[in-house]
């Protein structure tokens, strides 16, 4: 039971969005200004040894980003993925540190730990009906203080490089590509397939919305939303270690700490309704690469490093405020 | 034979037990919760305290000095209570970036152009005003849902504090002399009984608490807002201006969070650029007292008196737990407690919904 039509109903357009919607186009070309007046200001922009960095830094806010589109279209959010990336990370890196972990099972222990929590907030937010904004504010005090307890008020230290392939060195790219970028590539791309083709995503617009209207036409609402917030979990799990393999060997307690804001500018900024019911992930991805293009571009112009959260914030009006007029403009007649 | 009709339909209440009323009255009156758990608090305290677990006395004079950390707390969850139930999706991130700026502006006025307290003070509450007025703006008469509104603004405000302040706090002397604000006081007449107060809860918390419980329940902007944010399209109809009374909701909550500046530049003996927004910043515990003191996020509900308990019951938790738990691991107990109050508190909000039918 697909929403897929044939191409001969003249609606058939209408059903599915365009591919790639007209914020899209917009982002791409705001972005491309950037990098060309980045480039000209700063010639040492455009070159391999800082567009790689910048690549690998979108990836975790993109990655994490995926998941939080999912659960903003359900018309909920996600304010716990900073506590969250926190106590995976320091998880991962207790483990790796005292057992030595292969690749494989730090990967997938920090997946599993970043599913469990995912869908703690999946079952308090599905099943216990409250706003998920609170639940996720107040688990993001719990996932805070178990990753404290874990720290035992130091940092992680010697932490073995098993994981620099998704780091910011020689081992973390192929053919200059960095492998966490293109990692999150791959996941963002079967996630616009899934929101756009299946069931499954066709559900998770329907569910945000109007949720009232999606159950009364038989969608299951409350394990679909649960999905969303465990899905979302185990791109932090899987985020976290990009984060643990951008740093050095060792791992402090502000990781992760700030991280849900930038991930929820880089969707807003991306197109996605925070209403629910409309938004994609290329624009987030887009809006992952516009911010880290401004933090980096602040830093690398010589400018206060703080002045970066001062452009994500008016990036994030200019998005929404032109989303919102353009709408205001279809409403009319 | 009597003629006279069968009692109304709603008489059953009065055939109930106590038992069940009790529960009722505690599950769907908030303000009866949270003072049954301030008295469950104080009580496990008092009686860890008398068994000697704990690293201090937990008495009077212990209680009425962590009040000063009640002060903020309560400033900004009236500002959440009154942009919350102004309804649309209420609520402000950036109260705390505007703290950070409030305060770099005050101490600039105060302790380097040395205008004097009332100038100062008068400053810094129109810089509050300012900033809220530009998240009002966004949200009331540009359409922005109040999340990503305040969201962006929380970012800007925070980058503009530390840019102005070169990430510098500022402490002259005439800051660091501001200190005194912020002492404790013994209280005239009445006071050689009572233990010390801190001084902010006469010149800030009390004032603000009387202050907005008027014009929450004595004005006619305060009944608008709860029409406001019941529906805010039968407001529009009954002839409310909906913009601008949302709009001066934001005004307000940027003038308590000027409030709470000053009260943090007194508090630290410094204007901190990053005083609203370190850590876990302030907005987070505002929302969070709001909600457990029974603020609908959805709008259109919440009271004074809801803030006041439900701050008294954190900051009492907070203490007693730093005294059962010092150094580090108090402070990451605090975290542990906050979260589960919370939760809890919202659970508790969607179960007496479904088995009474609002709060």
């Amino acid at each position: 039971m697909t929403t897929e039509t044939t191409t001969v109903r003249p609606t058939a357009r209408r059903i599915l969005p365009p591919p790639v919607t007209g914020q899209e186009f917009v982002l791409t070309g705001v972005i491309v200004a950037l990098w060309v007046l980045l480039g000209v200001f700063t010639p040492a922009f455009l070159t391999p040894g800082s567009i790689q960095p910048l690549l690998v830094s979108v990836a975790p806010i993109a990655l994490i980003g995926v998941g939080m589109t999912f659960i903003i279209i359900t018309a909920g959010i996600d304010v716990s993925v900073g506590g969250a990336i926190m106590l995976c990370a320091v998880i991962t890196a207790k483990m790796m540190v005292t057992a030595n972990l292969p690749l494989p099972l730090a990967v997938g222990l920090s997946i599993a730990a970043g599913l469990l929590l995912g869908l703690v907030n999946g079952v308090l937010i599905a099943y216990g009906r409250v706003h998920a904004i609170i639940i996720t504010f107040g688990t993001a005090n719990l996932f805070q203080f178990f990753a404290l307890r874990v720290f035992g008020s130091e940092t992680v230290n010697g932490i073995p490089g098993t994981l620099d392939v998704f780091g910011r060195g020689e081992a973390g790219r192929t053919l200059g590509v960095p492998h966490s970028f293109a990692i999150m590539i791959v996941i963002a791309a079967i996630a616009w397939w899934y929101l756009r083709h299946t069931t499954g995503g066709r559900h998770l617009f329907a569910i945000g919305g109007n949720a009232n209207a999606a159950r009364l036409a038989g969608i299951r609402v409350q394990p679909r939303v649960m999905v969303a917030y465990a899905v979302t979990g185990a791109l932090v799990g899987l985020a976290a270690c990009f984060f643990i393999a951008a740093g050095t060997s060792t791992l402090d307690q502000a990781v992760g700490s700030g991280r849900e804001l930038a991930v929820i500018a880089a969707v807003v900024i991306g197109g996605t309704s925070i209403l629910g019911g409309r938004g994609s992930v290329i624009g987030t991805v887009l809006g992952a690469i516009l911010v880290q293009t401004v933090t980096s571009g602040v830093t690398q112009l010589g400018w206060p490093s703080q002045l970066a959260t001062l452009f994500v914030g008016v990036f994030i009006i200019i998005a929404v405020g032109t989303d919102l007029l353009r709408q205001r403009v279809r409403a009319q007649p | 034979m009597t003629t006279t009709a069968r009692p109304p339909v709603t008489a059953p209440a009065k055939n109930r037990n106590i038992l069940s009323r009790g529960l009722e009255a505690l599950l769907t009156q908030r303000i009866v919760l949270l003072a049954v758990l301030i008295v469950v608090v104080l009580v496990v305290m008092l009686s860890l305290d008398v068994g000697g677990f704990l690293s201090g006395s937990y008495n009077a004079d212990y209680l009425a000095s962590s009040l000063i950390s009640a002060v903020p707390l309560v400033l900004l969850g009236l500002a959440q209570l009154l942009v919350i139930v102004s309804g649309r999706g209420g609520i402000d991130l950036s109260v705390g970036s505007i703290v950070s700026l409030t305060g770099v502006v005050f101490g600039l006025a105060y302790g380097v152009w040395n205008l004097g307290f009332p100038a100062s003070l008068l400053i810094a509450v129109v810089t509050g005003i300012a900033c809220g007025a530009v998240n009002g703006v966004l949200v009331a008469y540009v359409g922005f849902p109040p999340l990503i509104a305040t969201l962006a603004t929380y970012y800007a405000f925070r980058s503009i504090a530390l840019v102005v302040s070169d990430q510098k706090p500022i402490n002259s002397q005439e800051i660091q002399d501001f200190y005194s604000a912020a002492q404790s006081i013994e209280l005239p007449l009445i006071g050689g009984s009572l233990p010390l107060i801190p001084l902010g809860i006469f010149t800030f918390l009390i004032p603000s608490v009387i202050v907005v419980w008027l014009v929450l329940n004595k004005t006619t902007f305060g009944r608008r807002l709860y029409a406001l944010g019941t529906n805010d399209v039968a407001a529009a109809w009954s002839g409310i201006d909906v913009r601008a009374n949302r709009m001066a909701v934001y005004a307000i909550s940027g003038a308590l969070a000027g409030l709470v500046a000053v009260v943090t530049v007194a508090q630290f003996a410094s204007a901190r650029p990053d005083a609203g927004t370190s850590g876990s910043g302030m907005a987070l515990p505002a929302i969070t007292i709001a909600v457990l003191g029974g603020v609908a996020i959805t709008g259109g509900i919440g009271r004074v008196s809801g803030i006041v308990l439900a701050t008294l019951l954190i900051v009492w938790l907070n203490a007693g737990i730093l005294l059962a738990l010092p150094g580090n691991d108090g402070t990451q107990f605090q975290l542990l407690a906050l979260g589960l109050v919370l939760i809890f508190a919202s659970l508790l909000n969607g179960l007496t919904k479904r088995k009474y039918g609002g709060i």
